[in-house]
């Protein structure tokens, strides 16, 4: 049986999703 | 004839569409490796961080590589656009090493026991952060444009041999941090599956990295034509 580990990938994904997009947000709103 | 992007403060370009794109084919990353790649025995769903932690290290050493010879490229050439683009890739370098410092410790805390060690790779991954942070820092402080690219030119040349280091750190020295499993003498020894999920997630995060970046340089070129036009205005004032 694997580890039950799930809550650090999920916990992985979100905090990578919420920077990466966070970021492409910035740019996509920012005016010069 | 004033351009309406300086008048309104919009960012020319097609740069956006790039972006949404790139944006789509990310979540298609996350559906490929959550619900379509198989569990790995060992370290159990953890493992599955490492779809999103390789290919980031790896769009944020193409990122300083851009920097670096965007830089040379400035110093020989003197053409602005490089800095610009350096300056762009190296802002969006930061942000992918942002990632993968945040996801690594994700991942060794249940697979090591521990979210940090002061291993080789990660403390000089750490250290690559710092000196292309400061690059930025530098960039937003020095206000004279010839100036301010020359001194960014010669801190994103000296960053680059630290990329380099970080990726034969784990044979020069004895780390903490995994060999690797796909660019090895013998080949790659990730299962089928699981190896279309990292090369495609690799492509997916080169094609994210150039329209950040595009980005981030449509925007940068912007914002000088705006200021240019703005002194042209004072000084015909």
């Amino acid at each position: 049986m694997p580890p039950d580990n799930g809550r650090f990938m999920i916990a992985a994904y979100v905090v990578l999703a919420v920077l990466y997009l966070g970021y492409t947000l910035y740019l996509l709103r920012r005016k010069t | 004839m004033t351009e309406p992007a300086r008048v309104t403060g919009a960012v020319p370009g097609r740069s956006h569409v790039w972006l949404w794109l790139a944006l789509a084919l990310l979540a298609g990353v996350y559906v490929r490796a959550l619900a379509f790649t198989p569990v790995e025995r060992v370290q159990g769903l953890a493992q599955k961080i490492f779809y999103i932690h390789v290919p980031s290290a790896w769009a944020a050493f193409l990122a300083f590589i851009v920097v670096s010879a965007c830089s040379v490229g400035y110093l020989v050439l003197k053409d602005q656009r490089l800095d610009l683009i350096a300056a762009s890739s190296a802002e969006v370098g930061v942000v992918f090493t942002s990632g993968v410092l945040l996801t690594g410790p994700i991942w060794a805390k249940p697979i090591w026991g521990a979210w940090w060690t002061w291993d080789a790779r990660l403390t000089s991954t750490l250290f690559l952060w710092f000196i292309f942070f400061g690059y930025l820092v530098m960039r937003s402080a020095v206000g004279e444009p010839g100036q301010r690219a020359r001194y960014s030119s010669v801190l994103g040349i000296l960053g680059a041999p630290l990329v380099v280091f970080i990726h034969v750190s784990v044979t020069l020295f004895r780390t903490t941090h995994p060999q690797p499993v796909v660019l090895k003498p013998q080949g790659p020894t990730l299962p089928g599956e699981m190896l279309t999920t990292l090369l495609l997630s690799v492509a997916v995060f080169t094609v994210f990295y150039l329209a950040l970046t595009a980005r981030r340089y449509a925007l940068a070129k912007a914002e000088l034509a705006r200021a240019q036009a703005l002194a042209e205005g004072d000084h015909a004032a």
